[in-house]
């Protein structure tokens, strides 16, 4: 998908469809690793790959809530929706390809680039800090030409260095159509908004989006659970960014409040690398025989994310009650991970969802 | 989630002897939380003693718990919990049917019967709110007032009105999922326009499928005709908020536990092993409670650590300080002696254990009723398999019950009683689905696939009634303590003798029968039988019943109004020492047809507002948000 600059209601549904699609496509490669680690062992790096992974449903579910308020149609269930792995970000983030792969250095460190913090406040401005340019090794060699590509007249494709960047793109969209339209920008009904009754966490919960207050109340919660656009550790409610959640896995110990960037004061977090499936990185359901079992489980596993899908896009389209039983269907689909993983390939990989989501 | 992103306040052994502080709480359960909470808000300086494990906090310390309990053989109340041998736990499986006129040394708690009781409770951080079901039902009116109305038991020193804005404050603090709406019967009144936390834990299948068939059944009973209903259970559970609760302002749901934020702690999933463990911390334990105490900054926490012994000031009846155990290795022998003085003490280590502590610190209370009127619900179980599955093993344990016969005329001669409708299958009176597995394979021969059919047929049609049966405070039921029997550590067990009277029995009786019509009516098949070989078996008018006990201590610091006849006051303070309270259901002067948590939980409330007026400090917000709601 390439996106402009917003200039009319279209364009803000384009970013928002958008939205939807990248939070999205942080959850299978999430889950993958989440899952690839065997049940019982890493306990504190799978409550932490969890709680982001939920997070990000959230974030998924907030954006639904915002095209929702502004009169679009979230729909999940068209084709492309979920991206092919590996794939880029659908925010234009060109630098880094994310992959579906198992638990591992590299894996988090592809995570650390998709929750990384956004380049600074004042737009142009390079303010990226020290901690953060050692933990980003590798992903600074395109920054500047995403940096020059933010700030394009409005016909121009639009990259974004971070999704918190994205993000500050839609909420000036926002206030920009605001400005010239006024509350008629929130022309959507109000019924199809999921509240806080149906999803919740303490660290900030679901909220119905009916003007710019809301709007922009929803977009912040989102960009600071993900990367601390506020370069904090710690957010304005006491939550640790989902960068420096990850980033305790690689140092090796829990962040602190008062802790500098890098520099974890807290318990150590113990991670056995090796307690881990072995899973195929983007495996395809071409990569398991004909007629196996595992090959039909891995469809199931297809079906049913698609079925997952479907009733997510109905709870959006003005039937929020089905968002409780779109949920509870995350049950049988970890039940279905822990029966594909635990497959060997045969050629010292385990076999993997493939995330081939089957359409009409 | 309750989170600071710091380390908790876990004090030493060294920092801590020989130190005062404004009040010294005993126990880090539900009524020490509580309590510890109320008086750090108010910039009190508290410390409080728990004698076991402070590595509770994290939620990998929590996942060890599930794992321990995922990993046990027995799946009894307190298997997800260490056991150390220096602050050790009752287990329920210690309990032997006892001979007449014999005793039972085996487990932690000696027990001289005539009736052998299984009830526990948990020596670990946050208390037996860790192992609890969490059903957070309040108690009734009439319950308050049983002399006055009935002729039998204890009036209360204060009325259910007297208690109202403190079990809104409890409602809170534990995060009640309910309908008031299906709290309307036997005189229970929550205020105009009050609502709980939380909306209601849905239905389970099974309760649906029971109430169409018993929903307007009719009992009578001395005289009164009561017509039956299924109704929800109110629950410490997260679930889904009441955005009318609190004047419009909503409820945010407290989560798991930690302080490194892993996990949120969700909304009830429904695996049904509420009891000994929520794998994903949904329901209620103290150890909320007491984490938010902890980040007031003014409350720490001392584990690993038994209070062994009050010292009295002989003439003003002061406690002057309280001496304390602490140890290093859980099991190993060995530890350190300390003493730790403060303004005002609390006790608040269970019904059980203060009355312990009492009895070992030589203070068996001017009324000598310290230990006395030990009280629990006697449970009477009874189950049968319906016609067709019906859902076992999906919800939390309990998500409704039969209320309706709560109160009546009918306690001048016999208890009250409630019935809950339980969603675990037979599993608390046969060990099922365990012993069906067994079953199927020793006694059927069964394997593969008619083995998974068997299962299935056999453990989704499983329904079991309990019915939880009151019992009044009588004071030869009572905990003491005997030099023949310590523990390691050189401290005092629990010698319980208890005993079931006609008033109790003759309830048992009555819903016994009344489970038999239930049965019936539903068309389900009647499995229930007592086996005279288990303890909990006693006669009554000819037939035989096993009544197994429901962790609901109480009774052993009794309140009421005077020095006389009472250990208490209703603020739970001590008549005999001005400044020691002695709280949670020990407290209790009856306990009608509700556990006990949610009541003790308000009456802590009270305590905390008393303890600061005491101390020259106003009296904290909760009631006051609590009565806003």
């Amino acid at each position: 998908m390439s996106l402009t600059k917003i200039t009319d209601k279209a364009g803000l549904h384009r970013h928002l469809e958008a939205a939807m699609q990248l939070e999205h496509a942080t959850i299978p490669p999430y889950l993958n690793a989440l899952y690839s680690i065997k049940p019982g062992t890493n306990t504190e790096a799978f409550h932490i790959l969890r709680a982001v992974a939920v997070e990000e449903m959230l974030h998924l579910t907030l954006a639904g809530n915002i095209l929702n308020a502004v009169g679009g149609t979230p729909d999940m269930t068209v084709p492309g929706f979920v991206p092919l792995y590996p794939a880029y970000l659908p925010d234009g983030e060109t630098d880094f390809q994310v992959d579906c792969q198992a638990f591992s250095r590299a894996a988090i460190e592809t995570f650390l680039k998709i929750e990384r913090p956004a380049q600074g406040a004042t737009p142009g401005v390079d303010t990226i800090h020290k901690g953060r340019k050692r933990a980003h090794h590798n992903g600074h060699k395109r920054h500047g030409t995403a940096l020059r590509a933010r700030h394009v007249p409005g016909n121009e494709e639009e990259h974004f260095y971070s999704i918190g960047e994205f993000y500050q793109a839609i909420e000036e969209g926002l206030e920009r159509l605001h400005a010239e339209m006024g509350d008629a920008l929130f022309s959507g009904d109000p019924a199809r908004q999921i509240g806080p009754e149906y999803y919740y966490s303490a660290g900030g919960g679901l909220m119905a989006v009916t003007d710019l207050a809301s709007a922009k109340a929803a977009i912040r919660l989102i960009s600071e659970q993900g990367e601390g656009v506020t370069d904090n550790i710690f957010d304005y409610e006491g939550e640790i960014a989902h960068y420096y959640r990850f980033e305790q896995l690689l140092l090796g110990r829990y962040y602190q409040k008062g802790d500098a960037r890098g520099r974890p004061t807290g318990r150590e977090v113990a991670v056995d690398w090796d307690a881990v499936f072995p899973i195929k990185a983007n495996a395809r359901i071409a990569d398991f025989p004909e007629g196996s079992a595992l090959r039909q489980g891995a469809e199931e596993f297809n079906r049913a994310y698609g079925d997952f899908l479907s009733l997510l896009t109905r709870a959006f389209q003005g039937e929020p009650a089905l968002f409780v039983e779109a949920v509870g269907g995350m049950f049988q689909l970890k039940e279905l991970y822990y029966q594909i993983m635990r497959q060997p390939l045969g050629d010292g990989t385990h076999a993997a969802p493939t995330y081939e989501i089957p359409h009409g | 989630m309750t989170t600071s992103g710091k380390d908790p306040a876990l004090t030493s052994f060294e920092a801590v002897a020989g130190q005062e502080f404004d009040v010294v709480i005993v126990g880090s359960g539900v009524s020490g939380a509580v309590i510890a909470k109320q008086l750090g808000a108010r910039g009190c300086r508290v410390l409080v003693l728990e004698a076991g494990s402070g590595n509770e906090i994290t939620v990998a310390d929590y996942e060890e718990s599930v794992q321990r309990f995922y990993g046990s053989q027995r799946k009894d109340n307190n298997s997800a919990y260490a056991n150390p041998r220096n602050a050790p736990m009752p287990r329920d499986y210690e309990t032997r049917k006892l001979p007449p006129g014999a005793s039972n040394t085996d487990g932690y708690l000696v027990q001289m019967g005539p009736l052998e009781i299984d009830s526990t409770y948990t020596r670990v951080l946050g208390g037996t709110t860790r192992h609890w079901e969490g059903k957070a039902l309040r108690m009734l009116p009439d319950d308050f007032r049983m002399r006055s109305l009935f002729g039998q038991g204890r009036d209360w020193p204060l009325a259910y009105n007297d208690l109202d804005a403190h079990y809104r404050a409890a409602e809170r603090e534990l995060g009640v999922a309910g309908d008031v709406e299906d709290q309307q019967y036997g005189g229970l009144d929550f205020g105009p326009g009050y609502v709980l936390p939380m909306r209601k834990m849905p239905l389970s299948y099974l309760d649906r499928m029971i109430a169409r068939d018993l929903d307007g059944m009719e009992v009578t009973l001395a005289g009164e005709t009561f017509p039956l209903k299924v109704r929800s259970t109110p629950q410490a559970r997260n679930g889904v908020p009441n955005p009318a609760y609190d004047e419009g302002r909503g409820y945010k749901p407290v989560g798991a536990v930690s302080t490194h934020q892993e996990d949120k702690g969700e909304r009830c999933q429904g695996n049904t092993n509420c009891v000994p463990i929520c794998p994903v911390q949904a329901k209620y334990d103290a150890r909320r409670t007491l984490y938010a105490a902890l980040e007031t900054d003014n409350v720490q926490l001392l584990a690993w650590t038994v209070a062994s012994r009050l010292e009295v000031d002989g003439a003003t009846g002061q406690v002057s300080q309280l001496e304390f155990k602490t140890y290093d290795d859980p099991d190993a022998p060995g530890h350190r002696v300390g003493h730790v003085r403060a303004k005002v003490f609390v006790l608040a280590a269970n019904a059980v254990e203060n009355a312990r502590l009492m009895l070992a610190s030589d203070l068996p209370g001017s009324s000598n009723r310290v230990g006395r009127n030990l009280m629990d619900h006697m449970y009477l179980l009874t189950w049968a398999l319906m016609p067709k599955p019906a859902g076992a093993l999906r919800g939390p344990i309990c998500t409704a019950g039969i209320e309706d016969i709560r109160t009546g005329a009918y306690r001048r001669h016999q208890a009250a009683v409630r019935y809950s409708i339980h969603n675990d299958g037979w599993g608390w009176a046969t060990g099922s689905p365990y012993s069906d597995l067994e079953h199927l394979v020793e006694h059927e021969n069964r394997f593969g696939a008619a083995l998974r059919q068997g299962l299935i047929d056999r453990v989704s049609r499983q329904f079991l009634l309990d019915c939880m049966i009151e019992v009044l405070p009588d004071e030869s039921n009572r905990v003491s303590v005997d030099p023949r029997w310590v523990d390691q550590m050189g401290n005092p067990r629990p010698v319980i003798s208890f005993g079931a009277t006609p008033y109790t029995l003759e309830t048992a009786a009555f819903s016994r029968r009344l489970s038999r019509r239930i049965f019936q009516r539903l068309g389900a098949e009647d499995h229930t039988h007592y086996d005279p070989l288990a303890p909990g078996y006693v006669s009554h008018g000819g037939e035989g019943y096993v009544l197994r006990g429901g962790n609901h201590w109480a009774g052993t610091h009794i309140m009421g109004t005077s020095a006389r006849d009472s250990v208490v006051d209703s603020t739970q303070r001590s008549w005999d020492h001005p400044n020691l309270y002695l709280a949670g259901a020990g407290s209790m002067a009856s306990i009608g047809t509700a556990n006990t948590t949610l009541t003790l939980a308000a009456l802590c409330f009270r305590t905390a507002e008393a303890i600061l007026a005491g101390l020259g400090t106003h009296a904290p917000a909760a009631a006051t948000t609590g009565a806003r709601a």
